[in-house]
């Protein structure tokens, strides 16, 4: 990390999360949303320079920074009450969603295989980095993989709208909307942002389940290479995929849960940790916010904006119906 | 729109996916925080 180059870029962001905060004080709006919005409209309106570039391009290591912080604030024990039945949820929308992209792609838009698979992948276990890392393994070409991301980042902004405002309608409780958001949203960002725009508990049960919908990409890797390897013309599978992809700060988050929950932190510290990574939230959102480009979204095509769309109505309906069934 | 031009898509793609990258810097980000917060009772200001 070249810490001149990142310099100017990371006080913008800086400056971003200071003025989201102090906007949402005097405007009673949620700070989280506001500093996408801040974001969205320097990058739209106004155009990001060159030279802030690579230190806005840091927001993705804020985001997991702030995210492995929480673990200080999640209580294992209520975790491992309902966790079970969660994770089930987890596994059965991420496979939903993903053969419901694959059918819709395949057989009836009659998209390209590897289009249909990289648009599965986004949709099903964590939007643009599950796209890049399948198209790894299944030796995507570089516009399919333009294509597959700008079609998740255009629902990424859909539903960072979309969500809170049918939380709201339904008066969705914070764990059964943050649940929710964490099972069926495609990014990360948005779904924290949305989560905890809503309430603080609804943050954490929107973190916690995208995480474990995370924890599952080694496992779609090496699933798509092993499959493609078989047909032909795909990277060589191997179980240390399942490694490899696995994103580390999700260990980070674990281990400070188990940490916090084991009583070693005070109340005061454990407030200090949480004043953290809401910082960290903010500035990483901003730097969010100016990647959602209104020109990258018109770049979507039609057929894979619909083939997602549906699944996307299919997955968010079923895990709905199913969270509000079992809570 | 852009003062110096767009980024393309498949660009800022690779760029989040670096940011959130298998690598331990997010870890140690949290580690920097939580390391003195705790060890000197430091106050993170709401």
């Amino acid at each position: 990390m070249n810490g001149r180059r990142l310099l100017p870029g990371l006080l913008a962001l800086c400056l971003g999360a200071i003025l989201a905060r102090a906007l949402a004080v005097s405007l009673g709006f949620n700070r989280l949303l506001l500093a996408i919005a801040l974001g969205f409209v320097a990058t739209n309106a106004v155009g990001i320079p060159d030279r802030l570039e690579p230190g806005i391009a840091t927001h993705g290591l804020w985001l997991a920074g702030g995210i492995v912080l929480m673990g200080a604030s999640i209580s294992l024990g209520t975790v491992l009450e309902v966790g079970g039945l969660v994770l089930v949820l987890v596994v059965g929308v991420t496979a939903t969603t993903l053969l419901a992209v694959e059918f819709l792609a395949r057989n009836v838009f009659g998209l390209a295989d590897r289009m249909g698979s990289l648009l599965a992948a986004g949709a099903s276990i964590c939007g643009v980095s599950a796209v890049v890392a399948v198209a790894g393994a299944v030796s995507a070409r570089e516009e399919q993989i333009a294509y597959a991301a700008a079609t998740v980042l255009l629902f990424d902004a859909i539903t960072i709208v979309v969500y809170p405002i049918v939380g709201d309608l339904l008066d969705l409780s914070g764990m059964v909307f943050g649940t929710w958001a964490g099972v069926s949203m495609f990014s990360t960002g948005p779904v924290v942002a949305v989560g905890f725009a809503h309430s603080d508990v609804a943050g954490q049960w929107a973190t916690m389940t995208k995480l474990a919908r995370n924890a599952l990409i080694g496992v779609v890797v090496l699933a798509y290479a092993s499959y493609y390897a078989h047909a032909g013309g795909g990277g060589r599978p191997s179980v240390r995929t399942l490694w490899n992809e696995f994103p580390t700060f999700v260990l980070g988050f674990l281990a400070l849960a188990v940490v916090s929950s084991a009583g070693v932190l005070s109340s005061a510290q454990v407030t200090s940790i949480e004043n953290a990574y809401d910082w960290l939230f903010v500035l990483a959102f901003v730097g969010l916010g100016t990647e959602i480009r209104l020109a990258d979204l018109r770049a979507t095509g039609p057929m894979p904006a619909v083939v997602v769309l549906l699944a996307l109505l299919v997955s968010s309906a079923l895990s709905l119906a199913a969270l509000l069934v079992l809570f | 729109m852009s003062i110096d031009g767009w980024r393309p898509t498949a660009v800022a793609a690779t760029d989040r996916r670096r940011g959130l990258e298998r690598d331990w810097r997010s870890v140690r980000v949290g580690a920097a925080i939580v390391a003195p917060a705790s060890a000197f009772e430091l106050q993170v200001p709401r």
